[in-house]
């Protein structure tokens, strides 16, 4: 073993430490278990180890509820240091004995930090109780596990972490459990980590002491489960104690491993190797599992992305097809050009109208504002319908996919638009307007305009620039829109006139990048709810890569 | 209660109907389920009672199974686990249908009275490697009438028992009943204390009722207590009853999340009027209001106005036949030259429709909103034309009145009138440029020459008669204005309905439908 092990050890640590596995895709709970159970070995029992090699074998007693682990225990170091009883479950914190000599390699947080110790009393959840056993040979530390299939969900993730702290499992099982398959999924992890093992099977009734113990190595040769096989029979208790005789087996098993320090280190490594072994494997699979998230958030985000680029391009279309200018916005125009009115009919000179105009846009303030608001309320609805039309497909296109259904239940708001929207439109589009009025004005200092535009003023050379934002990029389209609308001749020829001014062109493909870009930040805030979602629960790619080099870097360093 | 059951059972039925495509489909096929498997379980009928023997391997229910039927018909060992098929024992005859239809091959027969209609089912365990097993235990949950869980001091704190079975099967507690068995492993003591726990964990599920029994099958200890219990549950032939109606309960319940208390299924008049409020604009209805108007006061001024002012006003189009919404148009196909629908009157209808249907859906629970939502924007590409062809086949009242007829005459009079005093001062003076006098008389009135009375008057009197008419024919434009409103109103109204608030009332009165359904299904104030 390399000494850049424990250092590369770490780096994997806290890169699985800090690895967001969030989205709710099939096997991401299961990623979640493997990452954190990584992690959790790496602290109790990797590192630690790593940095002792010298100090006591931890052998973990485990097994199912009712197996007698506490019995045993209790029985082995011959004083009662562990609750056993009828009742199920019965130990509910974790016990450690061993040799009093051995107290300081468990006193200090060095292994399971993250289980205060307490010495006396009895066992707590929460807690790891020391207690020196006299009985015990040094050397040996025995830990009394909680259950591993109770109605007690954390005693199960305690006896999971315990178990992968030890350096050896002592896995108790009956007569009447030992085809049980959560025992058995144990085994298998045991088996794949290469985790030093070996079984007692517990409570064998006499008359069955062959046939039972026979098909339980069986079934370990079948499950390639390589382990000790300890058998005890079913006897009655003698003071809460196993009788010796029938105790012998484990006891013999044990003061052998007691009294052969080569064969406990032997023990020690065998478990080391075995769990560094398997760790690239466990992590790679956390690795696929967090590929998968990464995969699947990016997904999310092409979906949310196509539902909003059709939004834009639904917005784009409407300015493009001069279909903003239709109805109400025309109407207005008519009363800025002040069409409307008898006299000016029979005026057919485009110039007599045009300074009509300028001196109506600049003396009377309303018809110009009117029209202003008029373009206002059309590009807000038209945002408006194409952001509530974007949230619903970008909702629908989530919840297809069950990490992105439980998103979307769990922020409903999303699929509608955003109750900001519409005020930010309203904001938008006025500082819109806000911004081609003050482009006219500088670029009427800057005599780049021609005098027909010059001779509107600034109000009605902005709101000219404006109706040709939505008619000049159609081309004729959108002055057939124009027409279409019910301009009559004479407004028509004005606007031609002015539509087809150079210096309007210019300026109007300026104003309208900007409502362009305007429009695209709007529907990007209203997108941006739904990445927001996905903000820290998926990993990202340099994640990924990290993780990737962390595990090589084990792979190598073991 | 079988009366009452059928009754629930199709009103879940029901429920299912209304749910189907519109709910979580699992949720809605576990109750299709129950619906199918009560139907079957009903016409096989009640007289006999499936009791199924379940629990984790070693147990000790096939040992319990031989006790009780008297005969060594399960195969009892130390293997684990022991059991892979299912068999029957059954109490008296019969019974070949409801074995069949349970799938159970092997069957025995028991001729001892006290348990006569009893089918008792060796299960095997759910707990162990083979996970065939559990499969067959599952199938066998869903079907027996009444679940008697074996249980033994070492397992009955079994995650794999709370949390695989009893704890989903809360609802079931009149349906089980658990046996402690191999107590004859523990004192007296113990026995107690253990079944004092089993007890304290079954209610932690949700299981208060449900009977412990501490038996032992190997010594007979308490088994008369459970052939007891078992031939009262036989006798009473209310088993299966009791299990279909707790299923019911189970999926009503189920089904139940997705109901909000009762409301209106109606879609409110205020969210109405805004609906077609915006539908009207959507469809132009202003400007054809306006354009009415207009075109009153247009024609008006071509009919009865003041002669230079008609001659003037004929350069201007007429403001209905621009949008080919005059008479003429109304009688042909073509659509209006109301412009087509734009993306911004899509928007705006798009939008309307979207708030119409959320306010009418406010406070239902999870998919209902979107249901209503869909339902309500389903139609909404239909909506642009259909809102086109009611306006386009409204009546509008354009007919000329006939007054205007008599102030064109009097125009045309009072024109004459201008015309004859204009010529007789044109012809006076004519003469008096020949000095020829006294051929042309110029008679005086009140000190003005008539002639002159003439000019004036015709023309001063036109212009007064047309301002008359004018305001006459704005008071008309406004009241055809109103009228065009009133009879385009209803039309739009009526696409509001069809597409929109109609839809929308469909799924709200689902929601009823399946709440009303549910409250029955459940059993609730019946």
């Amino acid at each position: 073993m390399r000494t850049e092990l424990p250092a590369a050890l770490r780096r994997l640590r806290d890169e699985l430490a800090a690895l967001r596995l969030d989205l709710d895709l099939p096997d991401a709970a299961a990623a979640r278990a493997a990452r954190d159970d990584i992690v959790g070995q790496t602290d109790d029992y990797l590192l630690p180890r790593l940095d002792r090699m010298d100090a006591p074998v931890l052998m973990v007693v485990g097994g199912s509820t009712g197996a007698g682990k506490s019995t045993i225990v209790n029985s082995i170091v011959g004083a009662d240091v562990s609750p056993s009883g009828v009742l199920r479950p019965t130990t509910r914190g974790p016990v450690l004995v061993c040799h009093p000599d051995d107290m300081r390699w468990f006193a200090d947080d060095r292994i399971l930090p993250g289980l205060p110790r307490v010495t006396g009393g009895a066992p707590t959840p929460g807690t790891l109780l020391l207690t020196p056993a006299p009985a015990l040979r040094s050397g040996l530390a025995l830990l009394d596990a909680p259950d591993i299939d109770s109605v007690l969900a954390e005693n199960r993730a305690l006896a999971t972490q315990l178990l992968a702290a030890a350096d050896a499992w002592l896995f108790v099982t009956t007569a009447a459990r030992y085809a049980d398959a959560v025992p058995w999924e144990f085994l298998s992890t045991a088996r794949d980590r290469g985790t030093a093992l070996s079984i007692v099977l517990n409570r064998v009734p006499d008359d069955a002491d062959r046939e039972v113990a026979a098909h339980l190595a069986e079934m370990m040769r079948a499950e390639r489960v390589d382990a000790a096989l300890l058998v005890v029979g079913e006897t009655r208790l003698e003071d809460g104690r196993l009788p010796p005789a029938e105790l012998l087996p484990v006891r013999r098993w044990l003061d052998a491993l007691a009294a052969d320090a080569q064969a406990r280190a032997d023990l020690v490594r065998r478990t080391l190797t075995g769990a560094l072994r398997s760790l690239p494997g466990r992590a790679g699979a956390v690795e696929r599992a967090a590929a998968e998230q990464l995969a699947a958030a990016a997904d999310l985000r092409a979906r949310a992305e196509l539902a909003y680029a059709s939004a834009r391009h639904e917005i784009e279309e409407a300015l493009r097809s001069g279909s903003l200018l239709r109805g109400e916005v025309v109407a207005r125009w008519h009363e800025v050009v002040g069409t409307g009115e008898l006299m000016r009919e029979l005026q057919t000179r485009l110039a007599a109208i045009r300074d009509r105009l300028a001196s109506l846009v600049t003396g009377r303030e309303p018809a110009g504002e009117q029209l202003r608001e008029a373009v206002e309320h059309r590009l807000e609805a038209v945002v408006r319908a194409a952001a509530e039309r974007a949230a619903e497909r970008a909702a629908y296109a989530w919840a297809d996919s069950p990490a992105g259904r439980a998103l979307v239940d769990g922020a409903p708001a999303v699929t509608r638009a955003s109750e900001e929207l519409r005020a930010d439109t309203r904001d938008q589009v006025r500082d819109w307007q806000g911004y081609v009025m003050e482009l006219v004005r500088t670029e009427g200092a800057a005599k780049r305009t021609t005098a027909r535009l010059a001779s509107l003023g600034v109000n009605g050379a902005g709101l000219t620039v404006m109706l040709a934002v939505f008619a000049s990029t159609g081309g004729i389209t959108g002055l057939e829109a124009v027409v279409a609308g019910g301009t009559s001749a004479v407004g028509h020829k004005l606007l031609e006139a002015l539509l087809g001014d150079q210096a309007v062109r210019s300026l109007a493909a300026r104003a309208r990048d900007d409502l362009v870009e305007r429009v695209d930040r709007l529907l990007r805030d209203e997108s941006d709810r739904f990445t927001a979602l996905l903000e820290g629960k998926a990993p990202e790619a340099s994640t990924i890569a990290r993780l990737d080099a962390a595990i090589d870097g084990v792979r190598r360093a073991s | 209660m079988s009366v009452d059951l059928d009754r629930r059972l199709a009103a879940l039925a029901d429920a299912v109907g209304v749910a189907d495509g519109r709910l979580d489909p699992a949720a809605v096929e576990a109750a299709r389920r129950v619906t199918g498997k009560a139907g079957a379980r009903l016409g096989l009928g009640v007289e006999s009672t499936v009791v199924a023997l379940a629990g984790p391997t070693g147990a000790g229910k096939s040992l319990l199974f031989n006790a009780l039927s008297g005969v060594d018909l399960a195969a009892v060992g130390r293997r684990r686990p022991t059991t892979s098929v299912g068999q029957a024992a059954v109490w008296g005859d019969g019974a070949d249908a409801l074995l069949d239809w349970l799938e159970i091959g092997r069957r025995h027969r028991v001729e001892t009275d006290g348990l006569r209609g009893l089918v008792l089912l060796d299960l095997p365990d759910f707990d162990s490697v083979e996970t065939g097993h559990r499969l067959e235990v599952n199938r066998m949950v869903e079907l027996a009438d009444l679940l008697v869980w074996v249980v033994e001091p070492q397992k009955y704190a079994d995650a794999a028992l709370h949390g695989g079975y009893l704890r989903p099967l809360a609802t079931h507690a009149g349906s089980m009943a658990v046996v402690l068995n191999q107590t004859d492993l523990l004192s007296p003591t113990e026995t107690d204390a253990v079944r004092q726990d089993t007890a304290r964990l079954l209610a932690q599920d949700g299981l208060v009722d449900a009977p412990v029994l501490a038996i032992s099958a190997r010594t007979g200890a308490g088994l008369d207590e459970l052939r007891g219990l078992l031939a009262r549950r036989v006798a009473s032939r209310e088993a299966a009853l009791r299990r279909l109606s707790a299923d019911v309960e189970a999926a009503a319940a189920s089904l139940r999340r997705w109901c909000a208390p009762p409301r209106p299924t109606t879609v409110e008049e205020r969210n109405r009027k805004t609906l077609a409020t915006a539908l009207s604009e959507a469809a132009g209805v202003p400007r054809v209001v306006e354009a009415v108007g207009a075109a009153h006061r247009h024609r008006g001024t071509l009919s009865s106005g003041w002669l230079p002012v008609r001659w003037v006003r004929r350069l201007k189009p007429d403001p209905l036949r621009r949008l080919r919404l005059d008479e003429g148009a109304q009688a042909g196909f073509g659509r209006t030259s109301l412009p087509p629908a734009t993306d911004v009157q899509r928007a705006q209808v798009a939008t309307a429709l979207r708030a119409v249907a959320d306010s009418a859906s406010e406070g239902l629970p999870a998919p209902w909103p979107t249901l209503v939502r869909r339902a309500a924007s389903a139609g909404e590409d239909r909506v642009a034309d259909r809102l086109d062809l009611a306006v386009r086949s409204s009546r509008l009242d354009t007919a000329a009145p006939r007054w205007w007829r008599i102030a064109s005459l009097l125009q045309w009079l009072l024109a004459a009138t201008a015309v004859v005093g204009l010529a007789w001062i044109a012809l006076a003076g004519i003469a008096g440029s020949f000095r020829i006098e006294d051929v042309v008389p110029l008679p005086d009135a009140a000190g003005v020459p008539v002639p002159t009375w003439l000019v004036l008057g015709g023309l001063g009197l036109g212009v007064v008669l047309s301002s008359l008419t004018r305001l006459v024919n704005s008071a008309g434009a406004r009241r055809r204005q109103r009228a065009a409103e009133r009879e385009l109103r209803p039309a739009i109204e009526s696409v509001a309905h069809e597409l929109v608030v109609a839809p929308i009332e469909a799924e709200l009165a689902a929601h009823d439908a399946l709440r009303r359904a549910l409250a029955v299904a459940a059993g609730d104030g019946s």
